[in-house]
């Protein structure tokens, strides 16, 4: 089956999603020193329709914010966001855009059709029901009760129910959370071969593997704020290009050190004994003067991964899976702290 | 409304056994005890009796605790995130809240006929009209308190909320005039109390206003008993079914 693309309408010119200054603040917990919590902190953004982009962000970095206020869950404390040129919740019931939850609840007492069909009910044009538990890999498992299905399983379901209104825009917040390698797999399968249709789909995760694999373009996002946003190489030469490192002769390590902070590119020069560690975007560059003119020995050139970028740009150096929900920080000393480490 | 998703609905609620058998049940045998085998059961009021007085009072009870209940549950659920899944549907909370009642109110008519028919086995007397009057005020009342219910869910948040918001209708019971005959002060306040009204009108076809100390409510009282209360739950529920659309 194959998804029939949308005729073209009066908004198709505009952005698939706008976002301006958009800022949301919660209260903070009682017994915090902050008056209040800045989930999202001014991000503009904009995506072109049929982009297939990735928020990637460390747990608390404010992706499910961001994407409840596009997808009109939650109102902005300030600034604006628009889907498709509309506002959100008027693109949610014109049927133009739907979402796969990470805590998206399903009712755990009706069975798989009784679910679809219930939130098909919902909207005046929907796809058959039949067709999309075919399309989420679900027919054998129809008249199973929800309660009855694993993880994976379930969150095939939200897939089924986020295409009922074959949305032209797809919103997936972190939908493979909790699921093992194989269920991973299966969700991203049945992903491809159904997204791939011009339709945008923009999705939230922390996994550095999934954002390389599936998204053209990656939206980098930390303590509430976009801190990169380009393609994966893109993103991985923005971040810190390659690091050079080469043992210097005793005595002229303070000397070579000032001299490589000089030259264009370097992002930054470390000392580590006699061995100095120069991340630069012209690698080329750095190598011949540490072999030419400074006396290095035992070369080594190493490029960033898109895992080094990450912890980079975000300044979190915390192990990226780490469920704990812990804020990325912005702080410039744990910054600092987290690069030599 | 949606009939598809209303039909879906009741076929899943209707599918706990337990939780129907003591909805329905429950007040029916509280009719037996304290209607139907008391002495004074025959005793005059209005134009009819006492057993039938009893009767009526614990239908209205029955039948608030199934639409308190479904109205918790509602909670309950879009506590557990089926209100984010909601959301992201052309669903207008309007429409939700007014399923929700439908379907509460469609399982309260189930405690109502139990104790009607119970009433009339048991020697519950009054005119033809207060008996087909009181069923439908029974009814149409409940619907006040599936709204209730939703408030009370969504205030608490928890699986918990259920079981207190069908607590919370025994002492409004009590409170309200419907279990037991109250006077002087305690009758006083008893009016400003939710379920006082509700229970006053489903019964004013049988009392025409009287109540079991002598004295007599003008019809206006409880309608705006249970008008006030039906726009102080409505107002809270809607304002606090948007606030649970939003993350925690």
């Amino acid at each position: 089956m194959t998804t029939t693309p949308r005729p073209v309408d009066g908004a198709s010119g505009a952005p698939a999603i706008e976002l301006r200054s958009l800022v949301k603040s919660f209260p903070a917990r009682r017994g915090s020193q902050d008056a209040e919590v800045r989930a999202v902190d001014g991000i503009d953004l904009r995506i072109e329709p049929g982009e297939v982009v990735a928020f990637l962000g460390p747990n608390g970095a404010g992706k499910t914010t961001t994407l409840d206020m596009v997808l009109g869950l939650t109102e902005p404390t300030s600034g604006t966001a628009k889907v498709f040129g509309r506002r959100p919740r008027e693109a949610v019931v014109g049927g133009q855009v739907s979402a796969v939850l990470q805590t998206g609840g399903l009712l755990r007492d009706l069975t798989v059709r009784e679910t679809v069909r219930m939130i098909a009910s919902t909207y005046a044009v929907h796809s058959p029901v039949d067709e999309v538990i075919d399309r989420a890999g679900l027919r054998s498992l129809a008249d199973r009760r929800v309660s009855k299905c694993s993880g994976g399983e379930q969150q095939r379901l939200r897939f089924a129910l986020a295409l009922l209104p074959d949305p032209r825009l797809l919103v997936l917040d972190e939908p493979t959370a909790g699921m093992d390698v194989t269920a991973r797999r299966d969700f991203w399968d049945t992903m491809h071969a159904d997204a791939s249709a011009g339709r945008t789909v923009v999705f939230a995760t922390h996994y550095l593997e999934e954002a390389d694999a599936f998204a053209d373009r990656i939206v980098l996002v930390a303590g509430g704020r976009i801190v990169a946003d380009g393609t994966t190489a893109e993103i991985r030469s923005q971040a810190s290009g390659r690091t050079v490192s080469a043992t210097l002769p005793p005595g002229s390590v303070a000397e070579s050190v000032a001299r490589l902070r000089t030259v264009d590119g370097v992002h930054q020069v470390e000392e580590r004994g006699s061995r100095v560690l120069v991340t630069a975007g012209d690698s080329d560059a750095v190598a011949r003067l540490l072999l030419l003119e400074l006396g290095g020995t035992d070369l080594e050139i190493v490029t960033a991964g898109l895992e080094q970028a990450f912890m980079t740009l975000t300044g979190d150096g915390r192990d990226t899976h780490d469920t704990g929900g812990a804020r990325a920080t912005r702080d410039a000393t744990t910054h600092d702290e987290e690069l030599v480490r | 409304m949606n009939a598809t998703f209303t039909l879906l609905e009741m076929r899943r609620i209707t599918r706990d056994w337990a939780g129907m058998f003591f909805t329905a049940v429950l007040p029916a045998f509280f009719y037996l005890i304290f209607g139907a085998t008391v002495d004074a059961k025959d005793a005059t009021i209005g134009n009819g009796n006492v057993a039938m007085y009893v009767m009526i009072s614990m239908a209205a009870y029955g039948a608030v605790t199934a639409t308190t209940s479904i109205g918790g549950n509602a909670a309950v659920e879009r506590q557990q995130g089926w209100g984010r899944q909601l959301g992201l549907t052309p669903l207008a909370d309007s429409s939700y809240i007014a399923m929700k009642a439908l379907i509460a109110m469609t399982v309260a008519a189930v405690p109502i006929l139990l104790t009607f028919a119970l009433g009339a086995a048991t020697g519950a007397r009054g005119s033809a009209r207060a008996w087909v009057l009181s069923a439908a005020l029974c009814l149409v009342g409940s619907a006040v308190f599936a709204v209730y219910g939703l408030l009370v869910g969504t205030a608490f948040r928890s699986e918990a909320a259920v079981g207190a918001a069908s607590g919370t209708m025994v002492i409004f019971a009590f409170l309200g005039n419907v279990f037991i005959p109250l006077s002087g002060a305690l009758l006083a306040f008893a009016k400003f109390t939710p379920l006082y009204g509700y229970a006053a009108l489903a019964r004013y076809p049988l009392t025409e206003g009287y109540l079991p100390d002598g004295s007599q409510d003008p019809l206006w009282l409880p309608i705006v008993n249970v008008l006030a209360w039906l726009a102080i739950f409505g107002t809270a529920a809607v304002f606090l079914v948007r606030r649970g659309r939003e993350r925690q």
